[in-house]
């Protein structure tokens, strides 16, 4: 009779009060999901109506739903605000993708592909590979443009690399990947001063960070490259909660660290190249979008932060490229202004919280 | 010969290549505890980081069983061994319970969720180490003394043959110290398990190991059951404490004998 008791008791009770905690916890997390999922909707359909030229709703969706519409706003539509809409929402998720890894990567909560230098690096071999490109009259295309980036990204990722080992300070880290960013914006404007002046425009609003311009070919290449990633990073959900305990523990829990890490660089490097070879530089989303989400899921877990930080930052990115399109409009502002705008206090924040905890 | 469960042959360690103690020889049966003692800088974290395969070793092998530590699959060695270190485990907005259940890892699947018996496991060992009553508080919050109860938990609830602990009582009050230590005893006797670890409570050294090994210097200073090792004045001379200094103190130099004597 005891035995059974205790079995009775092992079912309903003792686990029990611990799965209800954990329905909780999963609740949340999946409203979490659900209201940035509904979040992105919302700020998708107000990006394709609102513009230059504002395109009401209800004709938005009789376009989209393939009815016939006045020939220019469903060029516009189609042509040009579907596109950019596309792309901030798989560039935005893949900054912020970016951004979370190599704050895993680092325990740093302050790290990111801009912060880094990443994204400076990126910037510079696709400024070179385009000049060089267009003095020769030849196209460059997309992948061109992301191989150039990728490769710009892992010469800077291979400095901060070599920085971070001699130094193991959060500060120290963050200044030298801003001293990368610096150098290699310098050479980046040293080139663009040299190149022809037709290249210019393009490049200069391309190095300031700009969705503008985006077209079909763009997005299926970067959706692809993206989503590819986003698939591979999910995969390695478990090592990487391991790998947050530190180190040493991961390894005595049987991970091998050095593919990890080599897996960790690589895809934040991809991810950063696809950011930097269509839109640019792009400042803070990387670590203020990261840090909101875990904020909004009181948790760090690989398996729930990975999808959560992909749609927190394709929200965030959506809200910041419809103020760049609208405050001044019809001139736009570089998205990098409003994104730091909104970015930049949140990583203060994040500095402030660490001091006091580091005191406290 | 007797068969044992932990042994190295020859086993030399150090870092980058240089030695630092060498020729290390222990032998382990199954559900023996061995505690490494010597003066701070002697090596006992080099030896347990190389027993664990954190640092390479430079020479000699080790042993699991038959299996030789370098032949094992990194799986493999984690269900066989759990670690307790000195270093911090990182454990941003866990709580207690969820770092337990990391220790559960190596008998996940590949998005590692755990199943209805992963849950009883860490239940059962959070009740068997008496951290159950905190298990929903924030791992960062709770005092020292019950982080090393909740990381004692992890490493049993990786359910290990062996279990290698860096100076596991230090900085705990005598009451945590004592409570820890039996939690090890009773999961030797319950389930046979083998404890390496070190410890800098000479007093304690005594009572709880099967074996001790002495390190100081180049060479293994000694190694052999608590009775062998601490007889008189080998403490002095292993922690080079000098006749004159502060054993002039009638009463430190009786406390000294005091534990040299079995």
């Amino acid at each position: 009779m005891v035995c059974k008791e205790k079995e009775l008791s092992r079912h309903f009770h003792l686990p029990g009060t611990w799965s209800d905690k954990k329905r909780n916890r999963t609740y949340r997390y999946l409203m979490v999901l659900i209201f940035l999922g509904i979040g992105a909707l919302l700020f998708f359909l107000l990006n394709i109506c609102i513009g230059s030229i504002q395109i009401p709703l209800s004709n938005t969706i009789r376009i989209l739903a393939g009815q016939k519409a006045n020939e220019t706003i469903a060029k516009i539509l189609w042509d040009i605000r579907l596109p950019r809409a596309a792309a901030v929402l798989i560039l935005g998720g893949a900054l912020s993708l970016a951004g979370y890894l190599l704050q895993t990567f680092f325990n740093n909560p302050i790290a990111g592909p801009f912060v880094l230098g990443i994204s400076s690096g990126a910037k510079m071999v696709v400024a070179l590979v385009m000049v060089f490109f267009m003095g020769k009259n030849i196209r460059v295309t997309s992948t061109t443009m992301i191989l150039a980036a990728f490769i710009g990204s892992m010469i800077s990722m291979g400095f901060v690399l070599l920085v971070s080992r001699r130094i193991n300070s959060m500060s120290m880290l963050v200044v030298s990947g801003v001293m990368i960013g610096y150098i290699c914006s310098a050479i980046t404007e040293l080139v663009i001063t040299f190149a022809d002046d037709a290249d210019i425009v393009n490049l200069h609003n391309w190095s300031r960070g700009s969705f503008s311009g985006m077209t079909w070919e763009n997005v299926k290449v970067m959706a692809v490259v993206v989503f590819l990633t986003f698939f591979a990073i999910f995969l390695m959900s478990k090592p990487l909660s391991a790998y947050q305990l530190g180190d040493a523990y991961a390894r005595s829990m049987g991970v091998n660290i050095r593919i990890l890490r080599i897996c960790i660089v690589l895809f934040s490097s991809i991810l950063s190249a696809c950011i930097v070879a269509f839109a640019g530089p792009i400042s803070f989303v990387g670590i203020a979008a990261p840090h909101l989400v875990k904020k909004l899921l009181n948790t760090i877990e690989p398996i729930w932060m990975i999808p959560t930080c992909f749609l927190g930052g394709s929200v965030f990115c959506l809200f910041c490229d419809l103020l760049a399109k609208t405050i001044l409009a019809p001139t736009e502002l570089s998205i990098s202004t409003v994104t730091a705008i909104f970015g930049a206090p949140v990583v203060l924040w994040i500095m402030i919280k660490k001091r006091k905890g580091n005191h406290g | 010969m007797k068969d044992y469960y932990f042994s190295t042959k020859k086993m030399c360690v150090g870092y980058e290549n240089k030695p630092l103690i060498k020729e290390i020889e222990l032998a382990l049966p199954k559900g023996e505890i061995l505690t490494l003692i010597g003066p701070n800088g002697a090596g006992k974290s080099t030896v347990l980081k190389s027993i664990t395969g954190q640092l390479q070793l430079i020479g000699g092998t080790v042993f699991f069983g038959k299996n030789s530590l370098a032949e094992m699959k990194t799986n493999e060695l984690a269900r066989k061994m759990s670690v307790v270190l000195t270093q911090k485990l990182k454990a941003e907005l866990k709580s207690c319970r969820d770092v337990v259940a990391t220790g559960r890892y190596p008998y996940t699947g590949w998005f590692g969720i755990l199943s209805k018996e992963d849950e009883q496991i860490i239940d059962e060992v959070m009740e068997l180490t008496h951290t159950a009553d905190i298990k929903e508080q924030e791992f960062d919050k709770i005092s020292d003394g019950q982080k090393q109860r909740v990381m004692l938990a992890r490493a049993i609830c990786q359910e290990p043959e062996i279990v290698i602990l860096d100076e596991p009582t230090s900085y705990l009050d005598i009451r945590y110290k004592l409570d820890f230590l039996s939690i090890l005893q009773e999961m030797r006797e319950k389930k046979g398990l083998t404890v390496i670890m070190s410890l800098h409570e000479l007093e304690l050294a005594k009572i709880v190991s099967d074996k001790i090994l002495c390190l100081k210097g180049e060479y293994v200073k000694r190694y052999g059951t608590p009775e062998e090792i601490f007889e008189s004045d080998f403490i002095q001379e292993l922690f080079d404490m000098k006749e004159g200094d502060f054993l002039k103190n009638k009463k430190f130099s009786a406390y000294i004998k005091q534990l040299e004597c079995m």
